[in-house]
């Protein structure tokens, strides 16, 4: 059914509290399935990645991956969750043509994990999102709906990604604004990536997001009704998405009407959300434990042993630059954007001796080129040691930050370090007394006019003489010697 | 006179082809031979396999004469229940919905039968997805039994227990979830082992029921049996509830006698049957009491006090994972398609159109049992019911080293007799039903027969991974009784005759 | 609770079972008689009873390692099925 976009206004916006839980999927970085050997790759052509077990054929079994506990275990870790000793896989029946055996394996009432949570900035403000739990599963195939010209009725299924491992993360309804959630979402990829259990890729679906919203009178203890929207592969519809539902339930409630408990479909394309079920034709799971699958009990010490294993996550980074490299916080935010980022930073830094200065070079010049070409740090050409040596150049002063400029140009195209740059393009500083003397009485020859009018007393001249000194220079003119030069020439008698 | 081939014992006849005595292919002609004249008149089979029989034993023979040692099924025919995959060959497990389904695999006991250098001769007949107690309910053909064509050979593995009675083949497999391999051997007076779950590997047995389920063989000796169980047990990597507990077992053990040996007897469990019980079967199994009391066992009274409930509980259980089970039968990837309309359209057809009465019941019940609002009345109490179970049986064999039961109130009933009422069908597997859900080791072997001469089986339960014990026992019977040595008219009929 | 008509209607939609209305009527007996035999369950009184979903004695086995092993059933897989749309299984639109 087709609903008009509703939208509420300000003062009525002002009188509820949206409440918002989400549940997001992540595909596990592992080389096979979760229940049987058969490649991930994504991308691969049609059904080439199948095997018995993975098409559903009568008398196959499921074999745990050992790699998909390991990762999901370590997510939960990451997130402060617990992890449970023993957790159990349980049957989600239902029929889909993508669905192989006619229900998922899942993680119902003993999941993995539990609890944990996740901090993020909301308008500047530090605020913790709270996880219900973090469970294992496998994910379904592909369902192809060939754009139907009328007539042509059929649906083509390629099993290629049914049962690749998924970890199902899902957040307490603590999340007020698709601002938020788009916050909670970066957030949660950043982690997931930082761990390298998972790639992150929304595209190719590895993250993919349902969000459950609903509004409640400020004040008010109890929940409205929730309404599930589900499709909704970016983070950016996510924060669209959830915008248009919470204007949709107040306007709906402000106009006498009732929120019912329904599922949304997003539609990307026209910005809005269209019921794809509701509560009566709402699904009866019938879960039951796996009975193919043994209970997943994990000794302490295993547990305790990926703790360690596990690397520094962006938080404990964001500090530790802070309180390392003296840094501002918004600085280590954006340079732990990824590890990768963090680790060039930290290579500029030390290398230069300049920890504000690289900070500055990385966020401005670094970024503007990354933003341009699209160049992750990792294939960005100036590597660490360049820059290192460049930001070191200006802050000794070899340099002017306008030569820099010039360098870090030529840096992009050539393998050379800077300093070799500076001698093959003659960018040295023009230090020299005489030499500058010489620029000096060649400007003033250039510009009788305005060597008069400062002859004259006309002190104001005296900044466009040096601009256009700097500029004969190409900008190499050691500034406060280049000055003193024409202060001199110009103190001569006219003759 | 020497005994026809076909009444030769699968230990014998491995010997022979292994030294050279006899060629594989002959035994496989002589089984095949026997079978073509039997099997029509029997509906043993749903699928046979004449032609890579032969080519398989050929290729046994070649290996041989270069030397090869062979495997300990060397040359010995063996036939397998229709839910068993075998790679390119049909597997219907009786049932319209999986007509003309091949599947790309073999099953892990397929592999090991083929490392043992035994031959596969066919796949046998049985109730739909193994549900059922007279292989009534397969889609296909009725199977009769051997010692009497008007009654059932019992199910669901009733075309594998007639196959192994009729003398077509030495061994058979056949599967058990709820007594589908003790049952029907009851009836046709051969052995019928359902191994301690987990000790063969499921992989590649069409799913009924996966906490039940467990591959059995068919044999017509206690050390066949052995031979058989020891090739197929141990760990299997593509089975996770499969076990390296599960060990070979060693023929000579078997000879031991059996002074010191407690029999456990839960006597009370006769009368759970009540009138259902057969007084023949009561004879039997008082008889057998004394044989063993003979035999220098001591007897020791035990109870089983929840076996009471076994019936309840498994018929919660089973259908609701068969329900899930056979989800997958849904006309997308393999089977019968019944299209008709939308997708909803075509699942409902073809699933109507392909399954049969008892197994809609089934999944009807087992849905309704897992449904919301019923799963914790239902399922879950159920479950809890077989904890009570088990510990039942362990209890039990705490304090005796294996124990006796019927495993039938009655000898073979006749076909058509039970079809109509459901649950006298399920009545029936009260003594076979309760060391399933226990999960212990149970054997079915031959124990005598009744006036009107058809067979009567016995029932010995043993602890987690103790065939070994079992088998013993019924060996120390079998030396002393000739119920299981001998052979329905119909297998001899071809100029065979009685050992 | 007793099993009519409409309950039988009601899980056989869930279980994507058509049921022949002539055929309706006698399921609903037959569930509802196993159903009231089961019904002596109740009289257990199970509490405090861990529920047994699997029977697994022995050592337990270790888990898979992550290392792909390609499988070769893709075409024989392909040619089973009732209907293909070149490498896809196909079937009728979802609505
Ligand atoms: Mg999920
Ligand atoms: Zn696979």
């Amino acid at each position: 059914m087709n609903r008009p976009a509703m939208s509420a206004t300000d003062e009525m916006r002002a009188k509820y509290e949206p409440v918002i839980g989400l549940e997001v999927h992540a595909q596990l970085k592992t080389k096979t399935k979760i229940f049987c050997p058969c490649a991930t790759t994504f991308g691969a052509s049609p059904n080439t990645q199948v095997c018995p077990v993975c098409l559903g054929l009568p008398g196959v079994l499921p074999v745990l991956n050992e790699r998909a506990v390991e990762f999901a275990v370590m997510t939960g870790l990451a997130v402060g969750a617990t992890i449970h000793p023993r957790s159990i896989f349980a049957r989600k029946n239902y029929f889909y043509p993508d669905l192989p055996k006619g229900y998922q394996i899942s993680q119902y009432d003993r999941p993995l994990c539990e609890g944990g949570g996740v901090d993020i900035y909301s308008d500047g403000e530090k605020k913790r999102i709270g996880l219900v739990r973090i469970h294992l599963e496998e994910d379904a195939g592909k369902s192809l709906h060939p754009e139907g010209k009328e007539g042509v009725s059929t649906t083509r299924v390629d099993l290629n990604r049914a049962g690749v491992p998924l970890i199902e993360i899902v957040s307490e309804p603590d999340i007020r604004s698709g601002a938020e959630a788009y916050a909670y979402l970066t957030k949660l990829k950043q982690i997931v990536v930082y761990l390298d259990v998972c790639d992150g890729n929304m595209e190719e679906g590895s993250l993919r997001c349902d969000a459950n919203v609903s509004v409640r009178p400020r004040g008010q203890e109890k929940f409205g009704t929730k309404t599930e929207i589900k499709n909704l592969n970016s983070f950016r519809y996510v924060e669209k998405a959830i915008a248009y539902e919470i204007d949709r339930q107040i306007a709906l409630i402000e106009s006498g009407g009732r929120v019912v408990q329904e599922t949304l479909l997003w539609d990307s394309a026209r910005n809005v959300a269209e019921t794809m079920r509701s509560k009566e034709e709402a699904h009866d799971y019938r879960y039951f434990p796996e009975p193919d699958l043994l209970p997943v009990d994990l000794e302490d010490h295993w547990v305790e042993g990926l703790r360690e294993t596990l690397p520094e996550l962006p938080d404990a980074l964001r500090e530790r630059l802070v309180r390392e490299q003296g840094i501002p916080e918004y600085d280590a935010e954006v340079l732990t954007e990824t590890r990768s980022l963090a680790a060039y930073y930290e290579e500029v830094a030390t290398r230069s001796g300049q920890p504000k200065l690289a900070s500055n070079w990385i966020m401005t010049e670094v970024n503007a080129v990354r933003n341009k070409t699209g160049d992750t740090i990792d294939s960005f050409p100036i590597r660490a040691d360049r820059l290192g040596d460049l930001v070191g150049m200006v802050a000794s002063g070899r340099v002017s930050g306008k030569i820099a400029k010039q360098l870090f140009e030529l840096m992009l195209a050539s393998p050379d370090g800077p300093e070799a740059l500076v001698q093959k393009h003659g960018l040295l500083p023009i230090e020299d007394d005489a030499a500058l003397r010489a620029l000096a009485l060649e400007v003033l020859a250039a510009n009788p006019g305005p060597t008069a009018e400062f002859r004259a007393g006309k002190e104001k001249t005296f900044a466009f003489l040096v601009g256009q000194a700097m500029k004969q220079s190409r900008g190499r003119a050691h500034p406060e010697k280049l000055q003193a030069a024409l202060r001199a020439v110009l103190g001569e008698a006219a003759s | 006179m020497s005994a026809p081939l076909v009444l030769e014992s699968a230990e014998a006849l491995a010997a022979a082809v292994a030294k050279g005595e006899r060629s594989a292919a002959d035994v496989t002609r002589a089984f095949l031979a026997q079978a073509d004249r039997t099997a029509p008149i029997l509906g043993t089979y749903l699928h046979r396999l004449a032609e890579s029989a032969l080519r398989d034993a050929e290729a046994i023979d070649r290996r041989r004469a270069k030397g090869e040692t062979l495997g300990a099924l060397a040359g010995v025919p063996v036939a397998l229940k229709d839910n068993i995959c075998v790679r390119g060959v049909p597997t219907t497990c009786g049932s319209k919905i999986l007509e003309g389904y091949r599947p790309p695999y073999d099953a892990h006991v397929v592999e090991r039968l083929r490392a043992a250098d035994a031959v596969i001769v066919g796949k046998t007949n049985c109730d739909e997805f193994a549900m059922g107690s007279s292989t009534e309910n397969s889609a296909y053909q009725v199977t009769k039994n051997p010692w009497n064509l008007e009654c059932v050979p019992g199910g669901s593995s009733g075309g594998s227990a007639a196959t192994v009675a009729a003398c077509e083949v030495p061994l058979s497999l056949g599967s058990d979830t709820g007594g589908s391999v003790r049952q029907p051997a009851a009836f046709c007076g051969v052995y019928g082992l359902k191994p301690t779950y987990g000790a063969v590997s499921r992989y590649g047995l069409v799913a009924f029921a996966s906490s039940l389920d467990q591959i059995g063989p068919f044999a017509r000796s206690a050390r066949d049996t052995a031979l058989i169980h020891s090739a197929l047990c141990g760990r299997d990597a593509r089975d996770m509830t499969s076990r390296a507990d599960a060990r070979p077992i060693a023929l000579d053990g078997l000879e031991k006698d059996l002074t010191g040996f407690r029999l456990g007897v839960p006597r009370a469990i006769l009368d759970e049957a009540g009138a259902g019980l057969a007084p023949s079967i009561r004879a039997a199994f008082e008889a057998a009491i004394s044989a063993f009391e003979r035999a220098g066992a001591t007897i020791v009274d035990v109870a089983l006090p929840h076996a009471r409930y076994a019936i309840a509980t498994y018929y919660l259980v089973a259908p609701a994972e068969a329900s899930s089970n056979l989800a997958r039968y849904d006309g997308v990837r393999y089977g019968a398609r019944r299209s008709e309309g939308d997708l909803r359209g075509m699942y409902e057809a073809t699933r109507g159109a392909g399954f049969g009465r008892e197994v809609k019941r089934r999944i009807l019940l087992g849905t309704y049992a897992l449904s919301a609002g019923y799963y914790d009345a239902y399922y879950l109490r159920a479950q809890k019911v077989r904890t009570l179970i088990r510990k039942d049986f362990l209890d039990a064999l705490e304090v005796s080293d294996t124990l006796l039961l019927p495993i039938t109130p009655t000898p073979a009933f006749k076909i058509a007799e039970k079809t109509d009422d459901p649950l006298a069908m399920y009545l029936s597997d009260i003594f076979s039903i309760p060391a399933s859900l226990a999960g212990v080791p149970a054997l079915s072997f031959p124990a005598s027969f009744d006036a009107s001469g058809l067979p009567i089986g016995l029932q010995l339960v043993g602890r987690p991974f103790d065939e070994a014990t079992m088998l013993r026992v019924a060996r120390a019977y079998e030396r002393e009784h000739d119920a299981a040595s001998r052979a329905p008219a119909i297998a001899t009929a071809g100029g065979g005759g009685a050992r | 609770m007793p099993i009519d008509v409409s309950v039988v209607r009601k899980i056989a939609a869930l279980a994507r079972l058509r049921i022949e209305p002539s055929e309706e009527e006698r399921y609903a007996r037959e569930l509802d008689g196993i159903l009231g035999f089961v019904e002596q369950l109740q009289a257990l009184d199970v509490s405090g009873i861990e529920p047994t979903s699997q029977v697994t004695a022995g050592e337990r086995p270790a888990l898979r390692p992550d290392e792909v092993c390609a499988s070769d059933v893709r075409d024989e897989a392909l040619a089973g099925a009732p209907e293909r749309d070149g490498d896809y299984f196909k079937v009728p639109q979802v609505v």
